[in-house]
């Protein structure tokens, strides 16, 4: 019988074999040092630096669920990984963010829980309870540079001269609108001043019968619209000296502009909105604009990814004075008085900012950093996002850091987010000033005296305690 | 032997055996009720913030404060309305269902399940879907009114301040016309049947029967299903924070919610406290009279 050339079972075993790991040996020689020099799109590497002391025991981490959900996977196996090294047991808790600030205030009150509680807008009503950060702060700005303005202002407060928390990142609130609304009434890369707002958003109102997203109600995105739409028209809750200034010419011109707003280009539905009502009209296509972070948009691309397509962004709108839109999220830390482990905390803090990039990429582009060097390939990533946006440049209007913040304020601009400025932010005053007004139960005039009294209240109370100047 | 009948003799005591059941009710209400409202007085009369526990003494200046917001006082108003409102249909439907339970038909247990389930669903799960059912964009009532004719655009539920208002009452009503109708459901159950013949004997006709006898009969329990509703609306708030956080435009706020808003959203506890603690007054003065409408029909 002549020899066939058909390979037996166990040579086809072997070659497989050989294969195989001759395979896993090349891949293994061709993979790059670390991942940034996988190029622009690349995942960053994370960095270890040695905490200043010797740490131990346990640390405790309160913070918000995270809009972009692949975060919090992220920041639990980071924090984790962090303490095995240092020779800690971290513990992450993960709170919904309605119920951060309860959460916060009754462990302040018990004089126990975590070692380290994050919110996403200003903590400055708890300064009394939490540790002095002013240590991890200035060696956090010898590291990185100068910290963006609007984020010092949400953790510092001037009047005391205490850094009551830590801010290693912010969201930008841009403008979110559906392109195939606005191509017909001839803006097709959306509005970029509040008159073009209002003449296009009715148009679209009038011929489309889709009303704009910016909300009257007692909600944080309603509280963010307001501010915006005050500070374009030249108007203010307090000024740089923390006294209200909210009864001006400039208010009452702003409050008349969004009473136009809501005649010519909104319905009733604006006054019902939750936080997350917005982002619900975008997505069923009934909304027009809306004011919001990229998380509506990264929810878009998973669940409607056509509509995804059609959403672009725009900066803050220009108004009378200027275009600026509040912070869409702050992210501020704090260390209670009572907490088992500060120096743990205080160096999870620097650590975590030390790779402010990876939260930057594992947020989707979410979040930033508060110190502009600490996303070098930001700039990149927006101009070809990694997430799958099509066109892939569609978030390169954020430029970087420095781009977003120019037309970026905190609450409480043009001065800090003081305690008072937060009870005003808790309690609604801005977005009732609005309603009123707009719905005809008071005069623009009226609406704004009473906003302002109310300022002028909470104003005295927190003076009254030492905890703001003015 | 001496010691198991000192133990027999203890227990026999009825003064102890007495304390001994009473105890851990008393000690619930002690630590749960006496002394979270101890505190609540305490922090009235104080400087206390979310953010710095320590007690300085204030006076009445968070009285002050409060009465100075006009917020307070609409809160005040809307409370009593919602609560006034929410009791009579409470009662109203909880007579009538109370009197469909009663009645003998078939899968009678099957319907007394279904109508206690809203009293069994938790508050919070029940308040979202309701906010799905009254939702600006996706409201399945607005859909069927639609489809009906009756609409041509969403009604906007929770954006107008007269909706809004109803909705939240609608969702009170909705919760507790259970536990009223099982209240009555008992009173009706208790009335001695040969009562009812001899009113039929007589020549009663339904609604005499209903208005002379089975009413005043059942008087007790009906007035202890409104206090029930009663107490159960006043200081509830995660009806009106699910669905509307007191808006639009702080139309829907009641004290409960406000208190929480103005303690804990913006802070102040002792501006909190000061609005809690006018909770108390009211449910007082609302006990008081009904359990003395109660007592004078028991001795008519």
């Amino acid at each position: 019988m002549a020899p066939t050339n058909s390979w037996t079972r166990r040579e086809v075993l072997r070659i497989a074999a050989l294969s195989g790991l001759g395979a896993a040996v090349a891949s293994c020689a061709s993979e790059p040092e670390s991942p940034t020099e996988q190029g622009a799109g690349g995942e960053p590497s994370p960095t270890f630096n040695e905490p200043a002391s010797k740490l131990s025991g346990t640390l405790s981490i309160l913070l918000w669920s995270h809009f972009v959900a692949s975060h919090d996977e992220w920041f639990d196996a980071f924090a984790t990984d962090w303490g095995k090294e240092v020779g800690v047991d971290v513990r992450v808790d993960h709170v919904d963010v309605a119920n951060v600030p309860t959460q916060i205030a009754s462990e302040l009150q018990a004089g126990q829980g975590h070692d380290l509680m994050q919110y996403i807008a200003t903590l400055s009503q708890f300064e009394p309870s939490v540790l002095d950060l002013r240590d991890i702060n200035e060696e956090a700005s010898q590291r990185y540079g100068e910290q963006l303005g609007i984020c010092r202002d949400s953790s510092y407060n001037p009047h005391t001269d205490k850094y009551y928390a830590f801010s290693p990142g912010w969201v930008p609130d841009p403008g979110n609108f559906r392109r195939s609304l606005w191509e017909p009434v001839g803006l097709p890369d959306g509005p970029t001043t509040w008159e073009e707002l209002l003449t296009g958003g009715a148009e679209i109102m009038k011929s489309q019968d889709v009303q704009l997203g910016l909300g009257m109600s007692q909600e944080i995105d309603s509280n963010m619209a307001g501010h915006a739409l005050l500070w374009s028209y030249g108007a203010s809750i307090q000024n740089e000296n923390e006294q209200v200034v909210l009864n001006s010419p400039e208010t009452i011109a702003a409050v008349e502009f969004m009473g136009s707003l809501y005649r010519d280009a909104m319905t009733d539905e604006v006054f019902a909105w939750n936080a997350a009502s917005n982002n619900e009209g975008l997505i069923a296509g009934k909304l027009s604009y809306i004011l919001n972070s990229i998380s509506a948009y990264r929810s878009l691309q998973e669940v409607n990814p056509e509509v995804a397509d059609d959403t672009f962004f725009v900066p803050a709108l220009e108004g009378p004075s200027t275009a600026l839109a509040a912070q869409h999220v702050m992210y501020n830390y704090i260390v209670p008085k009572g907490a088992q482990n500060p120096d743990a905390a205080k160096a999870f803090l620097l650590h975590l900012s030390d790779n402010f990039a990876l939260a930057t990429y594992e947020s989707q582009l979410y979040d930033f950093p508060s110190w502009p060097s600490l996303a070098p390939d930001l700039g990149d990533w927006l101009t070809d996002d990694p997430f799958g946006s099509n066109p892939s440049d569609k978030l390169a209007f954020l430029g970087d850091v420095n781009t977003a913040a120019e037309w970026s304020a905190s609450i409480g601009h043009p001065g800090p987010s003081s305690p008072a400025i937060g009870e005003i932010l808790g309690t609604y005053v801005i977005p009732n000033m609005f309603a009123r007004a707009v719905r005809g139960n008071m005069s623009p005039e009226q609406s704004v005296q009473r906003a302002h009294a109310e300022c002028e209240r909470i104003f005295s109370n927190w003076r009254r305690r030492g905890l703001i100047g003015g | 032997m001496a010691d198991v009948a000192h133990r027999t003799r203890l227990v026999d005591r009825d003064g102890v055996l007495g304390w001994m059941f009473l105890a851990p009710t008393v000690v619930y209400v002690i630590a749960l009720v006496a002394v979270p409202f101890g505190l609540a007085i305490a922090f009235a009369f104080s400087d206390v913030t979310s953010g710095d526990p320590t007690y300085d003494w204030a006076g009445l200046e968070n009285f002050r404060r409060v009465f100075d917001d006009p917020v307070f006082w609409q809160s005040l108003w809307n409370t009593l309305v919602f609560t006034t409102v929410s009791m009579f249909f409470i009662v109203l439907f909880g007579k009538i269902l109370a009197n469909i339970l009663v009645a003998d038909f078939r899968g009678k247990w099957v319907v007394r399940f279904l109508v206690l389930l809203p009293w069994t669903t938790p508050v919070a799960l029940s308040s979202v879907s309701w906010l799905w059912l009254l939702h600006s964009i996706y409201s399945p009532i607005d859909w069927v009114l639609r489809e009906l004719g009756l609409i041509e655009t969403n009604l906007y539920w929770l954006g107008r301040p007269n909706l809004a208002m109803a909705s939240v009452i609608a969702v009170h009503v909705w919760r507790l016309v259970p536990l009223a109708a099982v209240i009555m459901m008992v009173g009706l159950l208790s009335i001695p049947r040969d009562m009812d013949e001899a009113a039929r004997i007589d020549g009663a006709g339904y609604w005499r029967r209903m208005f002379e006898v089975t009413i005043p009969l059942t008087f007790p329990l009906i007035a202890v299903a409104a206090l029930f509703g009663a107490i159960f609306t006043f200081t509830d708030m995660a009806v009106v924070y699910i669905l509307t956080r007191g808006g639009p435009n702080n139309a829907t706020q009641v004290l409960a919610s406000w208190s929480f808003l103005r303690g804990i959203g913006g802070g102040d506890i002792g501006q909190g406290a000061v609005i809690a603690l006018f909770l108390f007054p009211l449910l007082l003065i609302a006990a008081v009279l009904i359990l003395r409408a109660v007592r004078r029909m028991e001795t008519l």
